[in-house]
């Protein structure tokens, strides 16, 4: 509680120097077009409109001057992807080709990014994935970077933690095997928890979009682990924690990033309470642009932002972070992008390593009654 | 475990089965793929989903969605394949115009009720209280979700054996013309078969809906491809056919992840499929068994 006035005096104080830079700061009368592809529609609808939202927000924050771009006028032209890679691929291409573009945020999924990256990289464009978090997608190229932390970085800790704190000798896994996200973290957490002494009793998969989970929680259930890894987004996620839950399984759960919205108490319920959740953002992290973040994205939509929606709202801090330092168009961002140190995001103080990946440290939540909470 | 697994193939095997005899109701009739009944399916999830948040108690909801998605059944005959049939335009073009009422359908839902999931209030099967019988365990909605479709099954059954539209059904599956010739009024049948098999389309998605705890705009589309893998196994316009294709479907699905080949389940299940298949070409019971249901 102490802590209430220090925050909302450094909220006071970041208001009036974005205020007093809003309007007429070293970059007043100049427009930036960032291209955002994204899934506002088709399968990946849920996780794409919650990044528009965020771009939509950001907007408005930058021209309010809550975001400081130094004045400048910056236009995130969203472009739906509709959940088709092929469609993704057209948008990379057009807005790598148009002339106006200076940087490209996006696609939402690890799948497209395989197939709309390289087209930047042959373009030697900058392109910035803010929720593509599977293995080697910045890999791909010199101009890729990610602002979201990669599985890689957060499943380590996040069975690191757990193992630590309950001692765990025996482990089941499922995880959907259909999409680049959540192969990769059924694959980290097979790796992980070998290398943590741990011996999976039971590897089980799905597909996106299933919704009967029983017959493979039945069959982990008869093996007896002690947790379950689970390696989904938090659609499946909900619904496999809830007939867990059902069957009367009591082994631990634990997921990644997927696992990082409201979604998962609010459907799950009790169920979904002790989840551990390895994450990049923490809805509650009492940095003040994420207080105001959090705050505001519920007062315009009605419900609470999801780690989607936050990580697309760090990009937009990190792009106006690159045009209040001066780029506004690709050459400008790439060379921005290559000497960012530390950036303050609603996701905390980031920064970019040798791979282009997101420098941060994942949070490890607990799932409790109406939300989460860091877990000791 | 396996009495659990079979318990579990059983549930999903019934909804397989109650949105598949209305498919195969429509070919049976009308040689016709009516590619907009997953999106009636998911239309009548969403109606539920509205009804019951409206404080409208499930039984009540499931009643009134499934009677609107026989209406959109009508509707959807009335619009995508009566003008096509009054034009003799063959069995392709009306796939056509049910893919385009189904695209139509999805895009209204999408802009009433968003791309996020929708959950019912009172929670879904997994949320009711359970019941312990042996080794097995299952909730009270299950058992209820279970027994609606077996029940709404025999009335269907007992529709097309016992009654006059029953037979009007069956005679104009047998031979269009002959029945018009015989005094059936083609178009009233017509119209019934869509209201009948729309409505438990409808019925399926509710209980979809209310099994998983969850409408969305693209449920339909998992059902959709199982749900033709059922007519064709079952033979396609047999309804006996549909509901053994359903449950042997949900079986297999079920038993495939039971044995430890979860990540073969679809190549098994379409395995399966195709051996039975190339045993029997015509499907488990024949081509046309509708007229004899």
């Amino acid at each position: 509680m102490r802590l209430k006035p220090f925050i909302y005096a450094v909220l006071l104080a970041s208001f009036g120097a974005s205020a007093a830079f809003g309007a007429g700061g070293p970059m007043a009368g100049k427009t930036v077009r960032v291209g955002v592809i994204a899934d506002v529609t088709g399968g990946a609808g849920v996780y794409g409109t919650p990044q528009k939202n965020a771009y939509d927000l950001a907007s408005d924050d930058i021209k309010a001057g809550k975001i400081d771009a130094g004045g400048a006028t910056v236009v995130f032209d969203v472009q739906d992807a509709a959940t088709d890679a092929a469609q993704a691929v057209n948008l990379m291409q057009k807005f790598t080709t148009d002339g106006q573009t200076a940087l490209v945020l996006g696609p939402t999924l690890s799948g497209e990014a395989f197939k709309a990256f390289p087209i930047a990289k042959a373009a030697n464009f900058p392109v910035m994935g803010t929720s593509t978090t599977a293995e080697g997608v910045t890999a791909i190229g010199p101009t890729v970077f990610r602002c979201a932390l990669a599985e890689s970085q957060v499943i380590p800790t996040t069975v690191k933690r757990t193992h630590g704190k309950w001692h765990y000798k025996t482990a089941a896994i499922i995880y959907g095997d259909d999409n680049a996200f959540t192969k990769t973290d059924g694959d980290i957490f097979a790796r992980e928890l070998k290398a943590a002494g741990v011996d999976v009793v039971d590897t089980e998969t799905f597909h996106i979009k299933d919704t009967d989970f029983q017959p493979s929680l039945t069959r982990i259930e008869s093996k007896h682990p002690d947790v379950i890894a689970i390696g989904a987004l938090f659609p499946e996620a909900t619904k496999i924690i809830e007939q867990a839950g059902k069957l009367g399984i009591k082994a631990h759960m634990m997921g990644g990033n997927g696992l990082n919205s409201p979604e998962m108490y609010s459907v799950a319920g009790s169920a979904s309470h002790g989840t551990v959740v390895g994450a990049a953002w923490y809805s509650g992290a009492m940095y003040p642009s994420n207080v105001n973040f959090v705050k505001h994205y519920t007062a315009k939509y009605g419900k609470g932002p999801d780690q989607f929606a936050a990580q697309a709202y760090a990009a937009a801090q990190i792009v106006a972070y690159l045009v209040k330092n001066g780029a506004t168009n690709k050459d400008g961002m790439l060379a921005g992008l290559k000497h960012v140190r530390v950036i303050q995001t609603v996701l905390g103080p980031i920064g970019f390593d040798a791979n282009r990946d997101v420098k941060s440290s994942p949070v490890i939540l607990s799932i409790v009654k109406n939300g989460f909470t860091t877990f000791h | 475990m396996i009495a659990q697994q079979l318990l579990n193939g059983l549930f999903l095997g019934a909804v397989y089965a109650l949105f598949a005899v209305g498919y195969t109701l429509v070919f049976g009739v009308l040689d016709i793929l009516n590619l907009a009944h997953a999106a009636i399916f998911t239309a009548a999830a969403f109606a539920a989903f509205s009804l019951a948040s409206m404080g409208v108690p499930i039984p009540l909801a499931l009643l009134a969605a499934a009677v609107m998605a026989g209406i959109m059944g009508i509707l959807l005959d009335r619009v995508a394949f009566a003008p096509l049939r009054a034009r003799n335009a063959g069995t392709l073009v009306p796939l056509i115009s049910s893919i385009g009422v189904a695209i139509v359908i999805g895009a209204v839902l999408r802009g009433i009720y968003g791309v996020d999931e929708r959950h019912f209030a009172i929670g879904g099967a997994a949320a009711a209280p359970v019941i312990h019988l042996g080794t097995v365990r299952f909730t009270t909605v299950e058992l209820l979700i279970f027994l609606s479709a077996i029940a709404l099954m025999l009335v269907l059954g007992w529709i097309l054996r016992a009654t006059a539209l029953g037979r009007s059904i069956r005679a104009v599956a047998e031979d269009r013309v002959a029945a018009a010739l015989l005094g059936v009024d083609l178009e009233r049948t017509i119209g019934a078969t869509f209201f009948i098999a729309s409505s438990l389309g409808g019925a399926a998605g509710v209980l979809t809906g209310l099994e998983y705890n969850s409408a969305t705009i693209d449920m339909g589309g998992p059902i959709e491809l199982k749900g033709l893998a059922v007519i064709i196994l079952g033979g396609m316009g047999s309804v006996t056919g549909a509901v053994a294709g359903g449950f042997i479907l949900g079986a297999v699905e079920t038993l495939a992840i039971a044995f430890g080949l979860s990540a073969w389940r679809d190549a098994i299940l379409f395995g399966v499929m195709f051996l039975l298949l190339v045993a029997r070409p015509t499907g488990l019971f024949g081509k046309r068994t509708l007229r004899a249901a």
